[in-house]
């Protein structure tokens, strides 16, 4: 298992963003599904080491991420991409991605080509000059993710990597995901059902704080039946899950 | 996006081999990103405003300038680095990407040193430029001595310094106002660490803007007759050194790391601190040494204690005039100033061989007032040379040709006919006259109403002449030249003997 928690919470003063997850994730993609201030983005800030848990145990890669040297370990394997993107405005998109894949130590020798790839792999490799300031919202979000995928992260957090994507580019990335899932554990944490449908293979919904269900997408789409609101069978299984929860 | 390209299968290997050359690859984009190039502008600006042009409008020598350059270019370039330098440590909270730094392997202390030798770098290669261009100027137009190092190195230790405390207090309180209020605080803390110096013994003297006794200011004499005293400097750099150790240290122990870095960074602290605190203390037991520099006891070289050897220029007037090689620029103006002097008293038994330039002698008075005055008697006897401290050694108003020449002649003038006629305090009527005879056909000013120079009251008053002696005067420098000269030559020795009396004078 890649993601291992038990018990993980995390409070920020009174108020429990985290309250009590036990998850095991491997290979595959993960869709982090929730409503706004469920404790997504603090679950994934916990997973990307950016974040200490107030209490609960944690593993990751096999690897405890409170200690030091297990930490970098994990860094060097990571890849993350959080909810509000920031970035360097006067760094081109090489440049940019470059500079993340020396932060993730990456062989020196294997940069280059390590770069190129990301960013052809995000479909950016005719703006790799550009300027981050010069980029659309939907090209920097691209460029974003170039920047996590660069080191070839053996788990990849993503916090709503599709927002500000166009339809075609969405496509491409859920394809992505999909390919990326294939040899890594990625988690996706978005509002979009959608997304988790076309490309996840595991589904975890989250409410105030807590994981109140696991399983399949197809699993979430059953609960929906007969239940629920919403105009897809992803979204009629989120709201009759989270329905239940609160009742 | 495509999932064609599916990732390899190899996993990141530890960079651990790879590992300088990452990096100098990060220090090449930190270079290419950082804020300072933008400022150097502004720094250059400044240098010129405040230094360039106030350097090269003083003496052509290297002491007087690079005392400018020590103080000024630093003056320039402190707010613009310490302002970039906090610019750049406020990036990640500026830029959000906080998160996105802090997960990953690099370590964080890592990243802020690359950035802070990345605005240390620039702002390195600006100040030097500015140092090359001033000292550039400087050799073409000084006539002896070279550039002198280590007020350069104090500039040179002071922007590694400014820069961490600048990249400090960005990373510790990150806002977009850091960057403007650090620097603005950059140029209050250097302006204001002067004011509580308080003489040569000042712990203050520290301050890297302190070139030399503060408030006595660069005399251009400094440094020509004896060798540069390096000992200020020497504690200036040390202090600087282990302030930038000390304020990386604190910052790699907040950066957070392994269980090596933390003892090494505490150590770093404390060894930076101690330093700091040892050239503190040193600069403390600093004191005015007499050839108007600052002599620390521990860090001094007493070889420094002898005087320079040099080849002096000398005029070709009646008298030759001779002046330190350092100051060949003044004598066309020194020799003109005297040649009236000289032709009056050349030829005499008692006229000196040569006029030459003397040191002069400094003095820590209370506070930070000192005194100046020559080294060493007026005049040695064999070979009679008359030795005199000229006006251009002094710290004083820049001063045009005209105005020069005039000082010249009014300080040197007197003592030299006083020193030849025998004119001074208890001098005969006669010798009183003669003296002032001779400084009114040399076309010195207030020649009849003053006396000797050394006459003058505690006050600073003039006393004039007796009206006795003003008419004598006046009849003696009415003769023509010649019969003036004839006189003196007849009469000198009587005259310097007292022997002659008011009315015996021509």
């Amino acid at each position: 298992m890649n993601v291992e928690m038990t018990g993980l919470i995390r409070r920020f003063g009174r108020t429990m963003a985290v309250a009590g997850v036990d998850l095991q994730a491997g290979p595959g993609v993960f869709g982090l599904l929730g409503p706004n201030g469920a404790g997504k983005t603090s679950l994934l800030r916990m997973m990307a080491t950016a974040l200490r848990p107030t209490s609960g145990t944690l593993r990751l890669l096999g690897r405890d991420p409170g200690s030091y040297g297990p930490r970098r370990e994990i860094r060097r394997r990571l890849g993350y991409l959080p909810q509000n993107l920031g970035y360097y405005p006067g760094f081109t998109v090489a440049e940019s991605v470059e500079y993340f894949a020396l932060l993730k130590e990456v062989p020196a020798a294997r940069i280059p080509g390590a770069v190129a790839a990301a960013i052809e792999r995000v479909e950016l490799g005719g703006q790799a000059k550009a300027k981050l300031r010069a980029l659309s919202g939907g090209m920097l979000r691209r460029a974003g993710i170039a920047q996590a995928i660069v080191n070839e992260p053996e788990l990849l957090l993503l916090d709503e990597p599709t927002a500000g994507l166009d339809p075609e580019q969405r496509v491409a990335f859920r394809a992505l995901l999909r390919g990326l899932g294939r040899h890594a554990t990625v988690v996706v944490s978005t509002h979009l059902v959608e997304d988790v449908g076309a490309a996840c293979t595991q589904v975890g919904l989250m409410d105030r704080g807590r994981i109140v269900f696991h399983g399949t997408p197809a699993d979430l789409t059953a609960r929906g039946e007969g239940h629920g609101t919403g105009d897809a069978p992803l979204e009629r299984g989120y709201s009759a899950v989270l329905a239940e929860a609160r009742s | 996006m495509t999932a064609v390209r599916a990732p390899a299968t190899a996993r990141p290997a530890p960079a651990e081999r790879g590992h300088l050359r990452a990096v100098a690859r990060l220090l090449r984009l930190e270079l290419r990103h950082n804020a300072t190039p933008w400022m150097l502008p502004v720094a250059v600006g400044l240098f010129w405003f405040t230094t360039y042009r106030k350097a090269t409008a003083m003496p052509p020598l290297w002491y007087p300038r690079a005392a400018s350059l020590h103080t000024g270019a630093l003056l320039a370039f402190a707010c613009p680095v310490a302002g970039a330098a906090a610019w750049m440590g406020s990036r990640d909270r500026r830029r959000r990407t906080t998160d996105l730094m802090m997960t990953t392997a690099q370590a964080h202390w890592v990243r802020l040193l690359v950035t802070w030798t990345a605005t240390t770098c620039w702002a390195i290669v600006g100040y030097l430029g500015c140092v090359a261009i001033l000292y550039g100027v400087t050799a073409r137009q000084a006539s002896w001595g070279g550039p002198l190092w280590w007020p350069v190195a104090v500039g040179a230790a002071s922007l590694p310094a400014l820069s961490a405390a600048g990249l400090a207090t960005g990373t510790l309180a990150p806002s977009r106002f850091t960057a403007p209020l650090v620097a603005v605080g950059a140029f209050f803390a250097l302006a204001l660490s002067t004011q509580p110096i308080r003489g040569s013994r000042s712990y203050w003297q520290i301050s890297p803007v302190v070139s030399g006794p503060w408030d006595d200011g660069s005399d251009p004499g400094v440094a020509t007759f004896y060798p540069y005293l390096p000992d200020l400097s020497i504690a200036q750099v040390m202090f600087l050194t282990g302030l930038t150790i000390a304020i990386l240290g604190a910052l790699a122990l907040h950066a957070g790391g392994g269980r090596r870095l933390r003892p090494t960074a505490a150590a770093c602290a404390a060894v930076g601190l101690l330093t700091a605190g040892t050239a503190v203390m040193l600069a403390g037991t600093g004191r005015l040494d007499s050839h108007g520099m600052i002599a620390i006891p521990a860090l001094h070289d007493a070889a420094n204690d002898r005087p320079l050897r040099y080849t002096p220029v000398c005029s070709r007037t009646a008298i030759p005039v001779c002046l330190n090689p350092a100051y060949t620029s003044y004598l066309p103006v020194t020799a003109a100033a005297l040649t009236p002097v000289l032709n009056e008293i050349a030829g005499l038994r008692a006229a000196p061989g040569r006029i030459s330039q003397a040191a002069a002698n400094y003095h820590q008075d209370t506070g930070n007032s000192v005194s100046v005055s020559m080294a060493g008697p007026p005049h040695s006897s064999t070979p009679p040379v008359f030795r005199t401290l000229l006006p251009f050694q002094l710290s004083g108003p820049t001063m045009t040709t005209s105005e020069l020449t005039a000082a010249v002649r009014s300080t040197a003038g007197p003592d030299l006919v006083a020193d030849v006629i025998g004119d001074g305090p208890g001098a005969t009527p006669a010798q009183q006259a003669v003296a002032a005879a001779l400084r009114m056909s040399a076309g010195l000013p207030e020649a009849v109403l003053r006396s000797a120079p050394t006459r003058q009251r505690p006050n600073g008053a003039i006393v004039p002449l007796p009206v006795p002696v003003q008419a004598a005067a006046r009849r003696f420098a009415a003769l023509p030249a010649p019969a003036r000269h004839a006189w003196l030559e007849r009469h000198l020795a009587a005259l310097r003997a007292g022997r002659i009396t008011l009315a015996q004078v021509p």
